[in-house]
């Protein structure tokens, strides 16, 4: 079946919807209360968890499930920059990148020496939950079970515990992190990416350098979940070591699924989807749980390759492909 | 004409087993040579140890004098040595314009960054590769189909997609694993003209494994004979026909 390509006229347009979503966002705190305002930056957090997820589970195709441990080593690494080192919360955001870029270095270091499949995901599982134990006892750097909580510092005259302050930045890292992600897999290395999904041997054939793909891919999922992890420190300003467990896993990996594996919209559908629904699942007390896990099936049961499909299928314009036609 | 590749001595041992026993051989600009011999002759060990998948015990591979042997496959394919696999090789889920772009991988300009950041040069060495790989499915008729996914389509046309995604980098060695097999005469026949206009034209060095004896005869200029892993016979078309090692290979002592 030859798939409907989106003409130039729709590529055009899908420029424009992409650029429109935050432009509009920009609204959004005139729209909200400080309630839903929290709810929306926990989105932002999600969008970006799920989308270092989906590039290594998804495009890359490996069972990778370091994703939860990238996002714990962000989120401490900014919270003992900020509150052991004084920098500046901002500059924690890159830097906390880089520091999720070495998990996912050390990540990929067990898919580079020929470990694949089920041996990986019990491997990097246990890296997670290594890491987990590391926040536990690492008290002096860490805090222990008790946490760390953010220093309190301000921008611009304003408190860093404002939501709306908070959500201009989590939006504008964001949209960064999502666009440059598009254009990394809209491009030679995103192909080759999912070339070593389909047949890692016949990529080799082809002179792509099959192991530093795999290295880069790691390295960028986590540079954008460790972003995600600073974003979140200074989202609950108070990192735990349990915000970093199997559930946060489960949860992101959920997300992942619903949106459509590989995906970079689906990213975004699932994490904002799946963020709001138990907010509205709380009118249910008791039930919050069992209808979560009713609607998360009953999804991928309908939809097997998750809400993005579903869009495509409305229109070619959200239909992604793995290469950028000239403007 | 030249000499492209130069295999001298060419070994592999497995514990015990020798799938590749002191194999020599050379191969000219525009040149076809075929590869033949009963299953198990060590065909395809013969290309996984010149296209880096296996590494040979002994002997040495070089591509216009330089040494490639023990280098890495992807290493090789840069020098020019591109292959294709006889089960297929191309990646179902993208479709046939970027399997194309995939093999020209290698051409792309633009670093990580210039990536990332969506830089002018990174963009137009990609419009620059679409351009080509379209041109390319054009040469083939396929060009309609460069939206399709490369996994929905026939196992001829997906041989010609892995055909077309093996040249686009204009390499000067080509290794074809059993183009033809499972192809409908139609398509063993346009595979034929492929074959011969890559040699005739482009001047590629083809090494060519076939069990198809017609697509053989009239493709090969040369024809290395193998069994057990060694070489038995080597020469012309002509030659090969007449040769009672071969035939005794393949059909046994009468």
């Amino acid at each position: 079946m030859s798939q409907i390509m989106p003409s130039a006229r729709q590529r055009k347009m899908r420029t424009l919807l992409f650029w429109a979503v935050p432009a509009v966002l920009l609204l959004l705190p005139l729209a909200t209360n400080p309630y839903t305002q929290f709810i929306a930056n926990g989105m932002l957090v999600s969008v970006l968890v799920t989308l270092g997820f989906t590039l290594t589970i998804g495009n890359l195709g490996q069972l990778a499930f370091a994703n939860t441990a990238f996002f714990g080593i962000g989120a401490y690494s900014s919270a003992i920059l900020a509150a052991k080192l004084g920098v500046p919360w901002l500059l924690t955001i890159p830097l906390a990148g880089a520091f999720g870029a070495l998990g996912g270095f050390l990540a990929s270091a067990a898919a580079l020496r020929g470990i694949r499949t089920y041996y990986l995901a019990i491997i990097t599982l246990a890296f997670g939950e290594l890491m987990r134990w590391a926040y536990l006892h690492a008290k002096p750097l860490t805090g222990g079970t008790d946490g760390m909580p953010m220093p309190r510092e301000t921008l611009l005259g304003i408190s860093l515990t404002d939501d709306t302050l908070k959500f201009y930045i989590f939006l504008a890292v964001t949209v960064l992190l999502v666009k440059a992600t598009l254009n990394l897999m809209r491009s030679h290395f995103g192909r080759a990416v999912m070339a070593v999904r389909e047949n890692e041997i016949a990529t080799a054939s082809l002179a792509i350098p099959t192991a530093r793909v795999i290295l880069a891919t790691f390295m960028w999922s986590g540079f954008v979940v460790g972003c995600a992890g600073a974003l979140f420190a200074r989202h609950v300003g108070h990192v735990f070591p349990e915000s970093f467990g199997m559930l946060h896993l489960i949860a992101s990996f959920a997300m992942v699924l619903v949106g459509g594996l590989g995906s970079v919209l689906g990213a975004v559908l699932g994490a904002v989807l799946l963020t709001a629904l138990p907010e509205y699942l709380r009118a249910f007390p008791g039930m919050e749980e069992l209808f979560f896990g009713l609607i998360v099936a009953g999804v991928l049961v309908a939809m097997p390759m998750g809400l993005a499909s579903l869009l495509r299928r409305v229109s070619p314009i959200f239909v992604e492909r793995f290469y950028r036609e000239a403007p | 004409m030249s000499t492209l590749l130069t295999v001298e001595g060419l070994s592999v041992r497995f514990s015990g087993l020798t799938a590749l026993d002191d194999v020599s051989f050379t191969l000219e600009d525009g040149n076809v040579r075929a590869v033949i011999g009963p299953n198990g002759a060590g065909k395809s060990t013969l290309f996984n140890a010149i296209s880096g998948y296996v590494t040979p015990t002994a002997g040495t591979v070089h591509l216009r004098g330089q040494e490639l042997t023990r280098l890495t496959p992807h290493e090789i394919a840069e020098q020019g040595i591109r292959r294709t696999f006889q089960n297929g090789g191309l990646f179902p889920a993208l479709t046939v314009l970027e399997n194309v772009l995939t093999g020209l991988h290698a051409q792309t300009q633009g670093s990580f960054l210039d990536i990332l950041l969506g830089r002018s040069k990174a963009l137009k060495s990609e419009a620059d590769n679409i351009h080509r790989a379209r041109e390319l499915l054009k040469l083939m008729s396929m060009d309609h189909m460069a939206d399709t996914r490369a996994g929905d389509l026939s196992g001829g046309q997906q041989r010609i997609v892995e055909i077309v995604r093996t040249v686009a980098s204009d390499p000067p060695v080509l290794l074809l694993d059993e183009p033809a097999v499972g192809l409908s005469p139609v398509a063993r026949a346009q595979m034929m003209e492929i074959i011969h206009r890559l040699a005739g034209e482009k001047g590629v060095g083809i090494l060519l494994i076939e069990h198809a004896v017609e697509l053989v005869m009239a493709a090969a200029d040369r024809i290395l004979v193998m069994a057990a892993g060694a070489r038995i016979a080597e020469g012309t078309p002509e030659e090969i026909r007449e040769d009672r090692a071969v035939l005794e290979a393949y059909l046994g002592h009468s």
